[in-house]
């Protein structure tokens, strides 16, 4: 027998009991749309590629990472003692924020071409939740270290849940198991890090791709509105699987060189009773809500002043997270003008509230 | 010692010839790869039946060779004039070492620079205009020139790493010329030649590549997918060949400097010189990922292959291209020329006399240090109005021992706070530290780690004090400026 039926009557074997041949015809005959803006439709790719790299990555380090009062020591071995123990590390470190970065340009293209609208809002609403669950990924995973600056950024950070009223400092004290940042943090922030998010993120991912292969990329009003015949589609497959895939091996390339030229340093040990170093801050992805809040509490003083700025801060979220329900856009191709202004709002407060986050760290 | 210091403050000298060399290598080597892809496309056209695609084959290129002729023969000139400049600047010892030896050789590079000029431009007017057979021989000839100043200069470049045992035994007799091609065809030019030529064919495809994209799919889908895949073809030798040479140069390499390769494996602790493993392990996947997107991308998709997938393969090439370069350059490590010369410009054989002597006793550019028995030392005749001159210099001397020396001996690699700054590198230290550091250095014992990749401090215990007191200074300011004010976690 040759290799080749050997192929075949393997996959005859699977095929017969999983009915791959339907799946393959069934991938057939998707397709994408091509336009001016299909750019745009990678950057989902790139976050689920990023959150592989993360789960391979992950893997490795915790093979020798070590929670409690042996986490510094942990990650002190496996960047200056372990065989490229500092590559995975780094790895991990920066596919963390790349991860982001792409979920938020994915978030921003679904939501400019309005790929929200009826029949898609439960990806929409799936993928804001996937946001929130990579962003707590990311800072229960900043922690994790324990050096000088994870552990101050992380008392900083916990500022933005202590200042929900009422409950803030309940879930505050949760989270770091007593009032102070300490080795029963790290041990929480492990556990949140490594079962219950993964937990929580890996179901709503197969729940938001199953979305996406059902009801397919959503193409922008401008498309939308052009006759089917002036319209463009590629194959899924191979073609766009094809692009996703070469998309994949650049952002591993740019994943690359970020952890090789840029490789991620351990500080010193922390150390409780010493003051914050200068310049602390959370991560850039928690600047913006983080600088937010500090303007509100400047602008809106006192008690009353802050909970008005939380309202003001959860409304923000909440009106953003339910536009698939405000914005139907009834007629395609009408572009629902409040909405797209909501939106550029939204990018300009991001960036600029992140602009001055970094401007006033010093 | 013999030339002023060239300072230069956050980038640091090497990144000066660095990033020239770079863009000039991206170019030089697409120069020598696109040289043999011009005349062989052309052949290739000419042998297809009479009829649209070898018409639009012929059009294509002569648009190609336009492209070509304005990149190589002006930025790629241009660039290499500004290598030129830069090394003379920033290392002129080792500058003037090379020229001494290789003075012919430049010689021939550029008769053949010359005809490589001459060639394209002709090559590129004439299409059309003569006979083609005639047209493809001056494409022809241009192959030939441009290939042999790969050959020459390739010579010159592996000198550096492995100048070869032959031409050490006469090195600082000065006699050195006499051994021109024992130095030229030392233990590594071999492997090198065939790893530029691999290169250069891939430099030609992908370069190739950028034209082709733009051709439209739609309007001529059996141009566009015949020149796509006859260009990807060029990365073929390429990725097939190249790991086997490597092995085969790294081998000529002495196991010393081989060493470096290894030592950032296990950790990116500072001062540990980890770095060029980190940036070789980035020649590895940015030539896999070229690999993969000219083969699915541009191989498998030709039609669709568009400008800014083609750009992506630029940019990746130029990522390798200067990966490897940066880790070529670290290999050498501490060598500038291999066991014959420090990377910061001082003779191995100079040592025992520079410790001796002292560092500056032989800079006639540090005013500050001038005394008569220097010139007397060097043997220069000196008017008296030009030592008045000199000594009042000396009255007014615009930085210290210690910054003069740090210039000369750490500045080849060093900036006190941009690239390799010792500012950093030494931060934690004291004073009676940093000078256990320099001395340390000074000694040179053979079990130093730093002696894999640093040259020895050289000079006199005035020299390591002076020195000592420099970075000092710069480390611990001895006026702290104002505390900022600090940022605690509860505001």
């Amino acid at each position: 027998m040759t290799s080749k039926t050997v192929a075949s009557s393997v996959y005859d074997w699977v095929d017969e009991r999983l009915g791959l041949s339907e799946l393959a015809a069934f991938a057939r005959h998707k397709t994408v749309p091509v336009h001016s803006q299909s750019f745009w439709y990678y950057w989902g790719g790139i976050s689920l590629f990023l959150f592989i790299v993360q789960c391979f990555t992950g893997v490795l380090l915790l093979v020798y990472y070590r929670p409690g009062a042996d986490a510094y020591e942990s990650v002190r071995q496996i960047t200056f003692v372990m065989n490229f123990g500092w590559l995975i590390r780094s790895a991990h470190a920066w596919a963390a924020s790349l991860m982001i970065f792409s979920i938020l340009v994915h978030m921003f293209s679904v939501y400019f071409m309005k790929a929200y609208r009826k029949p898609r809002e439960l990806g929409w609403l799936s993928g804001m939740a996937l946001l929130g669950v990579a962003s707590v990924f990311g800072f229960s995973g900043y922690l994790l270290p324990m050096d000088e600056l994870s552990y101050f950024a992380t008392k900083v950070g916990l500022q933005i849940p202590s200042a929900i009223p009422g409950i803030g400092e309940a879930i505050a004290n949760m989270l770091r198991g007593g009032p102070d940042v300490s080795d029963f943090t790290v041990q929480r922030f492990f556990a949140l890090h490594v079962v219950v998010l993964p937990a929580i993120f890996v179901p709503l991912l197969g729940f938001h791709l199953w979305l996406v292969q059902r009801y397919g990329n959503a193409a922008p009003p401008s498309e939308e509105a052009k006759p089917a015949s002036e319209r463009k589609t590629m194959p899924f497959l191979p073609n766009f699987l094809r692009k996703d895939l070469a998309m994949w091996l650049i952002s591993l390339n740019i994943l690359a060189l970020l952890a090789s030229v840029f490789p991620w340093s351990l500080g010193k040990p922390f150390d409780p009773l010493a003051p914050a170093p200068v310049g602390i801050h959370p991560e850039w992805y928690f600047m913006s809500p983080f600088e937010m809040l500090k303007l509100l509490g400047v602008v809106l003083q006192g008690e009353a002043g802050e909970i008005a700025g939380i309202l003001l801060f959860t409304l923000g979220i909440v009106l953003w997270i339910l536009i698939p329900f405000y914005d139907r856009g009834k007629e395609f191709g009408q572009r629902a003008r409040a909405a797209h202004y909501f939106g550029l709002l939204a990018v300009f407060a991001l960036l600029a509230t992140t602009v001055i986050g970094y401007w006033t760290i010093r | 010692m013999n030339y002023p210091f060239w300072d230069i403050p956050i980038l640091g000298s090497g990144w000066v010839i660095g990033i020239i060399a770079i863009f000039h290598v991206m170019i030089s080597q697409f120069a020598v790869g696109g040289g043999l892809y011009l005349p062989l496309a052309e052949r290739k056209a000419m042998r297809m039946p009479e009829g649209p695609l070898r018409d639009a084959w012929l059009t294509q290129l002569a648009v190609y060779s336009k492209f070509f002729l304005i990149l190589t023969a002006v930025f790629g000139t241009v660039s290499g004039v500004g290598i030129w400049f830069a090394i003379g600047l920033t290392h002129p010892e080792a500058t003037s070492t090379l020229i001494h030896n290789f003075v012919f050789g430049w010689a021939m590079e550029w008769v053949f620079f010359l005809v490589e000029l001459t060639t394209i431009a002709v090559y590129y007017t004439t299409w059309g205009k003569i006979d083609p057979k005639l047209h493809l021989k001056v494409g022809w000839v241009y192959a030939g020139a441009s290939a042999f100043t790969l050959i020459i200069i390739n010579g010159i470049l592996t000198f550096m790493l492995t100048p070869g045992d032959t031409w050490l035994a006469v090195a600082g007799t000065g006699h050195e010329a006499s051994k021109f091609w024992y130095a030229f065809f030392n233990p590594t030019y071999w492997p090198s030649l065939f790893l530029r030529t691999c290169v250069c064919c891939a430099l030609a495809g992908i370069w190739a590549l950028i034209t082709a994209s733009r051709i439209d799919g739609d309007k001529q889908p059996e141009l566009k997918t015949s020149l796509v895949k006859w260009s990807v073809k060029w990365l073929v030798p390429s990725f097939v060949a190249t790991p086997f040479i490597l092995i085969w140069y790294l081998w000529m390499v002495p196991a010393s400097q081989r060493a470096l390769l290894s030592l950032g494996i296990d950790t990116i602790g500072s001062g540990t010189f980890s770095v060029i493993t980190r940036i070789a392990l980035l020649i590895i996947i940015t030539s896999a990922t070229i690999v993969g997107v000219a083969y699915f991308l541009a191989y498998r998709n030709p039609r669709d292959f568009n400008l800014s997938h083609a750009i992506a393969l630029l940019l990746l090439a130029l990522m390798a291209t200067g990966a490897g370069e940066y880790s070529r350059e670290m290999l050498r490590k501490p060598y500038v020329i291999g066991r014959w010369m420090f990377s910061n410009g001082v003779r191995v054989p100079y040592v025992a006399r520079i410790n001796q002597e002292g560092y500056l006793a032989h800079s006639m550019w540090v005013w500050n240090d001038y005394d008569e028995s220097h010139a007397k030392h060097l043997e220069i005749l000196v008017s008296p109005e030009q030592e008045r001159q000199w000594s009042s210099y000396a009255s007014q001397p615009s930085y210290s021992r210690g910054e003069a020396i740090f210039r000369g001996e750490c500045g080849s690699c060093h900036t006190l706070n941009g690239y390799r700054p010792l500012a950093k590198l030494l931060a934690g230290r004291d004073q009676a530290n940093i000078r256990s550091f320099i001395s340390m250095l000074h000694d040179y014992k053979p079990d130093s780690p730093y002696r894999r990749f640093m040259p020895p401090m050289v000079g006199t215990k005035q020299d390591i004090d002076d020195l000592t007191n420099f970075l000092n200074a710069q480390v611990n300011p001895p006026t702290p400026a104002a505390q900022k004010p600090m940022q605690t976690a509860q505001k």
